[in-house]
């Protein structure tokens, strides 16, 4: 019954490269921190024209958050300075919250929100984004839940059978710009492999330097992932 | 030799092309309410997701069952029968129920469509077999997962009836469809609301270092420190007696029985079925795609490669649950 030549998307596919993964997150995590620094005001101007944005990309799965009951889901990265606080319901609506260094989930009780997920960054966008199997995640205690264990498990199946990819969801801000991504995607790994082997030719304060900058990078906060 | 048929859940739309793509021959499914045993928040395909779905999957020559496996109110049959008369316009190519009645309503209304017995119905002997193929003109049975591999060659020896065994996944130890220790916990029935362990009724809190579950205000595990965690049902819940915790019917463990291609084949069976509705599109791709490979290895005379599903599975372990175990 099942047709043999069927093949799985050749996106897909392109994608996997676990090392442009990687630097995906990192610039998506930095990039996120650059937004928390423009303040309330202007961050949530941008968050809701992003927002706007994935409406229009995934009305499947936005409609269905917009339908929820009003609730608030921290969803908050072990590893980066900031988080994400998603209201789901009506007033749908995304901003950033600095990480206060909460441990388990302390925020579903001090009524920032009625539920957090946490764990880290790069797991957390792939939960996002469908790419890795959450109740697996939490298995294996990589994953953190606290608080509305309903709205959490609501918002994960909404998000889980949309088919996201928000880093070109988010680039498509930028126009012709957002034609660079699969460009970039297929050549990630090379392109790292270059960049690697050039840093190891840098002298010893270049290679410092750089280092010294990265650490400075907003998004990127304590015990990143190598 | 018969190629076993593969069959494959899906909660969402996603999910079901997630398992066409890797090789699904059949992808089961419910409607977004209480008339599937999967009734979780956001989850479960609407009358237009169904239609989809149904044109997506046929295209590719793979077909769609609907689950329609919980057992209607008293006096309020009409989401049941609703159900019935949608996937049949649909051109769903089976429903899988259990109740008598729903049973006896669809064959009546809809002669010409496929019925599977849900494992909810717990048939677990021929007598009952024969009963649901007489009556109502059943074509398959989904077995319950209590059985040994021997009892289900019996079975298959003694009625012709094509059968459907649970290959991977969640391990429900319990006579399914009969179990109450979930409603006992939350007042909401697996059986008739489709909810076991409903997740408005489920907290994770912290102690310590240690996970705490709990379902309706019951502590039904705490996991220590790096320990894998599991679902706080109450079959698989950890319990202290007399200053011992313990599992008291089943640990959080998955079924995984790979190993056992050639015994079900010899015992009859005509169809595998993966377990997990309620979960990812990831783990739905990451497991279809792994037992196809067994399957089209196991069909070609090849050894069925060692494929590692660790990663995906409750508890951090894997059984071959009754199968082979005679812990009734």
């Amino acid at each position: 019954m099942r047709d043999p030549d069927a093949v799985l998307d050749a996106d897909a596919e392109s994608i996997a490269d676990g090392r442009a993964r990687l630097i995906e997150a990192e610039l998506s995590r930095a990039g996120l921190g650059l937004v928390l620094r423009m303040g309330d005001r202007g961050s949530g101007l941008l968050l809701d024209r992003l927002v706007r944005l994935l409406a229009i990309r995934h009305p499947r799965a936005f409609v269905a958050m917009r339908e929820m009951p009003d609730a608030r889901v921290l969803i908050e990265p072990t590893d980066a300075r900031v988080a994400l606080l998603l209201r789901v319901g009506p007033e749908l609506s995304l901003r950033l919250r600095p990480c206060q260094a909460r441990k388990d989930g302390a925020a579903a009780t001090d009524g920032m929100a009625d539920a957090v997920i946490s764990g880290p960054y790069a797991r957390l966008l792939d939960l996002l984004e469908g790419r890795i199997d959450g109740d697996a995640l939490f298995f294996r205690r990589e994953l953190s839940i606290a608080g509305d264990t309903a709205l959490i498990v609501a918002l994960r199946n909404t998000l889980d059978g949309e088919e996201m990819d928000l880093l070109a969801d988010a680039l498509s801000f930028a126009g012709p710009l957002a034609s660079l991504l699969p460009v970039l995607r297929r050549n990630a790994g090379p392109l790292l492999d270059r960049l690697a082997d050039a840093r190891r030719l840098l002298p010893p304060p270049l290679k410092w330097g750089i280092a010294r900058i990265e650490a400075r990078l907003p998004g990127f906060g304590p015990g990143r992932e190598a | 030799m018969d190629r076993f048929e593969l069959i494959c859940p899906a909660g969402t739309p996603a999910a079901l092309r997630a398992a066409v793509e890797a090789g699904a021959d059949a992808v089961y499914l419910g409607f977004r309410d209480e008339t599937n045993a999967r009734n979780f928040p956001g989850l479960n395909f609407t009358r237009q997701d169904l239609a989809e779905s149904i044109a997506f999957a046929h295209a590719r020559r793979v077909q769609v069952f609907v689950a329609i496996n919980t057992y209607p109110e008293a006096g309020n049959l009409a989401p049941w029968h609703r159900a019935v008369d949608d996937a049949a316009r649909l051109k769903a190519d089976a429903v899988i129920l259990a109740d008598l009645g729903l049973l006896d309503y669809a064959a009546r209304t809809h002669p010409e469509l496929r019925l599977h017995l849900s494992v909810q119905a717990s048939a677990a002997n021929a007598e009952a077999i024969r009963l649901y193929r007489d009556a109502f003109g059943v074509r398959r049975i989904v077995l319950p997962r209590v059985l040994t591999v021997p009892e289900i060659a019996k079975l298959n020896a003694e009625v012709d009836v094509e059968t459907e065994v649970f290959v991977f996944g969640g391990l429900c130890p319990m006579a399914e469809g009969r179990c109450s220790l979930s409603s006992y916990a939350t007042g909401l029935s697996p059986n008739k609301q489709g909810v076991c362990s409903p997740a408005s009724h489920v907290r994770y809190e912290p102690r310590g270092k240690a996970l705490a579950s709990t379902l309706g205000g019951f502590t039904i595990n705490v996991f220590g420190e790096g320990e894998n965690a599991g679902y706080p049902t109450l079959c698989k819940g950890r319990f202290v007696a007399r200053d011992t915790a313990a599992y008291l019917f089943e640990e959080p463990t998955s079924l995984n029985a790979m190993d056992l291609l050639p015994e079900l084949k010899s015992a009859g069976v005509r169809a595998l079925k993966i377990e997990g509705r309620q979960r990812g599109k990831a783990y739905i791709g990451a497991v279809v795609r792994a037992y196809r490979e067994a399957l089209d290895a196991f069909a070609a005379g090849r050894p069925v490669p060692r494929i590692d599903l660790q990663a995906m599975v409750e508890g951090g372990t894997q059984t071959t649950g009754a199968y082979t175990r005679a812990w009734r």
